[in-house]
């Protein structure tokens, strides 16, 4: 057996400490040491965007990385994009407008949309559309994908407006 | 009976949203993979070195450590060695004939898939090879010199009126050979299984699956287990596409030898290399026409071989083939027809169910052809698709009468008004010189046949239960229990709809629990757009039945024995104006009786004749119609193509939910246009060429056209809600849309799917219409 590496990572805001094999992929300790299964493998190496988390933040790739590269970073699995019980505005907008059928590859949309949404507030189709060619659909042909996140964005930007306005009048 | 009016209907008809959204968007939907089984092991498969050949001997390495390793041969199986599913041609390990490279000869588990993986590798195989046939090509070859000369899987003719000497008669005859190649469905959660084996003796299986009631009863002959000590469950499915049709029962049945070999759970999940290489594609193809037509555009005669490389063994290959010359001349009058289906061995893996399922592949090159017949009459092929297509009253090639619910000629219609198909086709470049650019617009018209193939559903008799039953919370819960498995496509949305709607009550008192053979009738396996039709009709009548047994229980003990009706959620008496909630009479139900079933059975209606040795009737209970036009743009310069538009109406029945049954048609015409001009597998020394996901290259965000998709609505007369199919249908007619499109573009037929930049600049540099 390969020589274990002790790793402090936080998870979904929670931190963790672990030993871990160098080989071992950050994909299979997500899944297979912490749980966390909303993390899914389809292709292995790095297509379909299926096992996309958040690392620091940036969508990436988990079964290209490995877990010894969680030392020190943040990560975020589809697991931690709920709070307090409460669906992201993004996976509300995916239940209403249908934006998946099996669901294998949703958790890797919405880790690509979600940052990608934080800095493009008012995308457009096309802009969307950019956003998600790495990863892969076979269900939908991706137009409820894209109706989807354009719901979140103009639900999000609502919200966030009613929050400034708010703020501007009290 | 005529089917209700769409106003009848409360939940049936509502875009409500999937009932498994909020797990699949939070991670907690359970796939295969996910399951934590304690003291699993890990299977592994060991693979023919050949695609064709004797098998020696197999021998184990005696360096490796095998002290972790379990063995399974074929002497460790305990039944047959078969996999029995159409055909009984095909062994569960292969012992003696070799068919197809990386056919297993073993089986090995470990507690580590490391470990398993590297036991498999270290077997020693030796093996007399032989000669294997590979392609479609090759067999095609093969089949023009001496037919004989091949292994012949299956064959199956259509005979009506007399094609031959109709042909003799015709103005104009046109021959015409179209094919086809490979497509892998390319879920996106590969294939995967658990085997539990559990103390009572039952072998447990648990993963991902599109027909939990093929898994058993195949296995129970090779595990010589009776059918009640096998238990299937479905889990969460990632996508199927009917590549896990037939091969689960494969990757189950690998998993539940080795489980009972070392009476511990195994686990299998195919990584993306396996999964390409070693489970079904859809089936090769090769359709030669000779057609005769009248000067004025009528169909005389149609003749038709259409051929499929079967791969290495039988699997369901006579089912596709039937549904591919079902479909061969479907669509337009004609009086003389003859097909002539087969079925071929050549050396790889077996070929096996894709969406649907043979038509697409028949209806490729039908429809391409329909074109060139056009051409050949010098008419349009708007105008000549309007002349002859069927109308309610016509017969099918096979002599079935079209009697009702026919979207012909109206999806045609529609469709063309609506792209402006006339205007557009006079602007088509026909390769016109000197432009940078050409432009292209194409159609295409079909019918998909709704449901079993011929005698299928008469044989299948689906059966379907209603659970009434009390939830954890100890509210009351109406459970659909069907076989009909949700993969994506929305079952696990649509028959609660149905339930709910019969019943009179909202969705939310519905659930749809996964599949269990421990728990569910046979309602027949999920393929086939049979499911919101067949099974949809029937769970609606057990609803029916479920409603009226509870509002009679209601008017006796709480309502005097007034005439009760439940409707939005109130049982309601007739007299006196009293209501009380759904969920209060359930509840009182519940208390007084106990859970409550109701079972019901589809039943054929009494006019739909079946002749299945002859393929002479009703082949179908019902049809979808659909119409696609697609637009196409060619640079010049690089014959590059790409498809700006399409344009499409479908006639599915009674829409069940609008938003998954427009999802279905996107989603379907997306890997519609991957079939059409991305998806290509080639065979280099055995091996499929693109086996991984950066090869396998399928449609993303960017790759699809604008598309304008519409709807029209025959319900399905015989029963409620009228449904007829729409997972199929979307896959029919692309592909022969864009070729005829490009025709119009480029003045040049392509005959062979996909349809590629460098087969264009072939065509059109052998016409010389390229100046440069």
């Amino acid at each position: 057996m390969s020589e274990l590496h002790t790793i402090q990572t936080n998870i979904n805001g929670k931190p963790v400490e672990a030993s871990v094999p160098g080989r071992l992929l950050l994909s299979d300790f997500i899944r297979e040491e912490l749980r966390l299964t909303g993390t899914h493998v389809g292709c292995e190496h790095g297509v379909c965007g299926a096992c996309t988390i958040l690392y620091d933040g940036l969508p990436s790739r988990s079964c290209l990385m490995l877990a010894v590269q969680a030392d020190g970073h943040e990560i975020v699995t589809v697991e931690g994009l709920a709070s307090n019980g409460e669906l992201h505005p993004l996976q509300e907008a995916f239940k209403a407008k249908h934006g998946l059928q099996c669901g294998y590859c949703t958790p890797g949309f919405l880790m690509t949309l979600v940052p990608f949404l934080a800095e493009h507030p008012d995308p457009d189709e096309a802009t969307v559309r950019d956003a998600i060619s790495g990863n892969l659909c076979r269900c939908t042909g991706y137009q409820s994908i894209v109706d989807a996140t354009l719901l979140a964005a103009r639900q999000m930007r609502e919200k966030a407006g009613a929050v400034d306005g708010s703020e501007a009048t009290s | 009976m005529t089917v209700q009016e769409r106003g009848a209907y409360r939940v049936i008809g509502q875009g409500i949203p999937r009932l498994d959204a909020a797990d699949k968007v939070s991670g907690k939907a359970e796939y295969a993979d996910d399951f934590h089984v304690p003291d699993t092991w890990y299977g592994a498969v060991v693979r023919a070195p050949v695609a064709c050949g004797k098998l020696k001997s197999l021998s184990r390495d005696p360096a490796f450590d095998w002290s972790q390793v379990a063995v399974v041969t074929p002497e460790d199986i305990p039944g047959n060695n078969i996999v029995d599913m159409m055909g009984r041609d095909m062994p569960f390990i292969a012992h003696d004939e070799i068919q197809y490279l990386g056919e297993p000869l073993a089986l090995v588990a470990a507690p580590s898939l490391h470990v398993a993986k590297q036991a498999a590798a270290h077997f020693k195989v030796d093996v007399e090879e032989r000669p294997a046939l590979l392609t479609l090509q090759e067999m095609v070859a093969v089949y023009k010199e001496d037919p004989a000369k091949l292994h012949k899987l299956s064959g199956q003719t259509i005979r009506k009126g007399d094609a031959a000497s109709a042909l003799k008669d015709a103005d104009i005859v046109l021959e015409r050979e179209y094919t086809a190649g490979h497509q892998e469905q390319l879920y996106i959660e590969p294939q995967g299984m658990v085997a539990i084996p559990e103390r009572d003796g039952t072998m447990f299986i648990h993963g991902s699956m599109q027909c939990p009631y093929y898994i058993n009863p195949e296995l129970c002959e090779t595990l010589d287990i009776p059918p009640e000590k096998l238990r299937v469950k479905q889990s969460a499915v990632g996508g199927a596409f009917g590549g896990k049709e037939e091969f689960p029962t494969l990757i189950a049945g690998y998993c539940a030898l080795l489980a009972l070999k070392t009476k511990r759970p195994i686990k299998m999940i195919y990584d993306r290399n396996q999964d390409i290489l070693y489970s079904t594609k859809r089936h090769p193809s090769w359709s030669h026409y000779r057609v005769g037509v009248m000067k004025d555009g009528t169909i005389r005669a149609i003749e038709c071989d259409f051929v499929l490389d079967g791969g290495a063994y039988t699997t369901l290959s006579p089912v596709v083939m039937y549904r591919g010359i079902l479909h061969a001349a479907m669509g337009y009058r004609c009086e003389n027809v003859s097909i002539d289906g087969h079925v071929y061995r050549t050396n790889t893996f077996p070929n096996g169910a894709f969406r649907g399922f043979g038509a697409p592949q028949a209806l490729w090159a039908w429809e391409s052809l329909i074109d060139e017949l056009a051409a050949a009459c010098g008419m349009t092929p708007d105008a000549f698709r309007l002349k002859n297509c069927l109308h309610e009253g016509d017969v099918t090639p096979t002599g079935g009468l079209l009697r009702d619910s026919v979207g012909s000629p109206e999806v045609l219609e529609k469709t063309l008004e609506r792209c402006q198909f006339a205007e557009k086709w006079q602007q088509c470049s026909r390769g016109k010189s000197g432009e940078r650019l050409w432009y292209g617009i194409g159609l295409s018209f079909f019918a998909h046949g709704s449901g079993f193939t011929g005698d299928g559903e008469a044989r299948m008799k689906s059966k379907v239960a209603l659970d009434l039953e009390t939830r954890a919370d100890g509210t009351p819960i109406v459970n659909v229990r069907v076989s009909s498995t949700e993969m994506g496509q929305g079952t696990g949305t649509i028959l609660p709809q149905v339930a709910a709607d019969a019943l009179g009550i909202d969705v939310t008192h519905v659930d749809y629990p996964m599949p269990d053979t421990f728990k569910v009738p046979d309602s027949g396996p999920t393929v086939a757009s049979r499911t919101a039709m067949v099974v949809g009709s029937t769970i609606y009548s057990a609803g029916q039945k479920m409603k009226a047994d509870l509002e009679s229980f209601v008017s006796e003990t709480l309502f005097d024995g007034q005439p009760t009706e439940l409707v939005e959620n109130q049982f309601r008496a007739e007299y006196d104006n009293r209501s009380i909630p759904f969920v209060e009479g359930a509840a009182a139900y519940l208390a007084s009786h106990g859970p409550f079933r109701v079972y019901d059975q589809f039943k054929l209606p009494d006019y739909v004749k079946w002749d299945q040795e002859n393929f002479v009737g009703d082949a179908y209970p019902a049809y979808a119609w659909g119409c696609n036009v697609a637009e196409v743009e060619v640079d010049t310069l690089t014959c590059e193509f790409r498809v700006t538009k399409v344009t499409a109406f479908f006639d599915i029945g009674r829409i069940l939910n609008p938003v998954l049954a427009m999802g279905q048609v996107q989603g379907g015409l997306i890997q519609a246009l991957g079939y059409a001009m991305m998806e290509k597998l080639a065979i280099k020394a055995g091996k499929y060429d693109a086996d991984r996901m950066q090869t396998y290259v399928i449609p993303t965000s960017v790759d699809g056209p604008e598309m304008d998709l519409h709807f029209v609505e025959y319900p399905w007369d015989h029963c409620q809600p009228g449904a007829k199919g729409v997972g199929e249908a979307p896959m029919d007619g692309l592909a022969p849309a864009i070729a005829n499109a490009l025709e119009a573009a480029s003045g040049v037929r392509l005959r062979d799917l996909p349809l590629t930049p460098e087969r264009l600049f072939e065509e059109l540099s052998r016409s010389q219409r390229l100046t440069a």
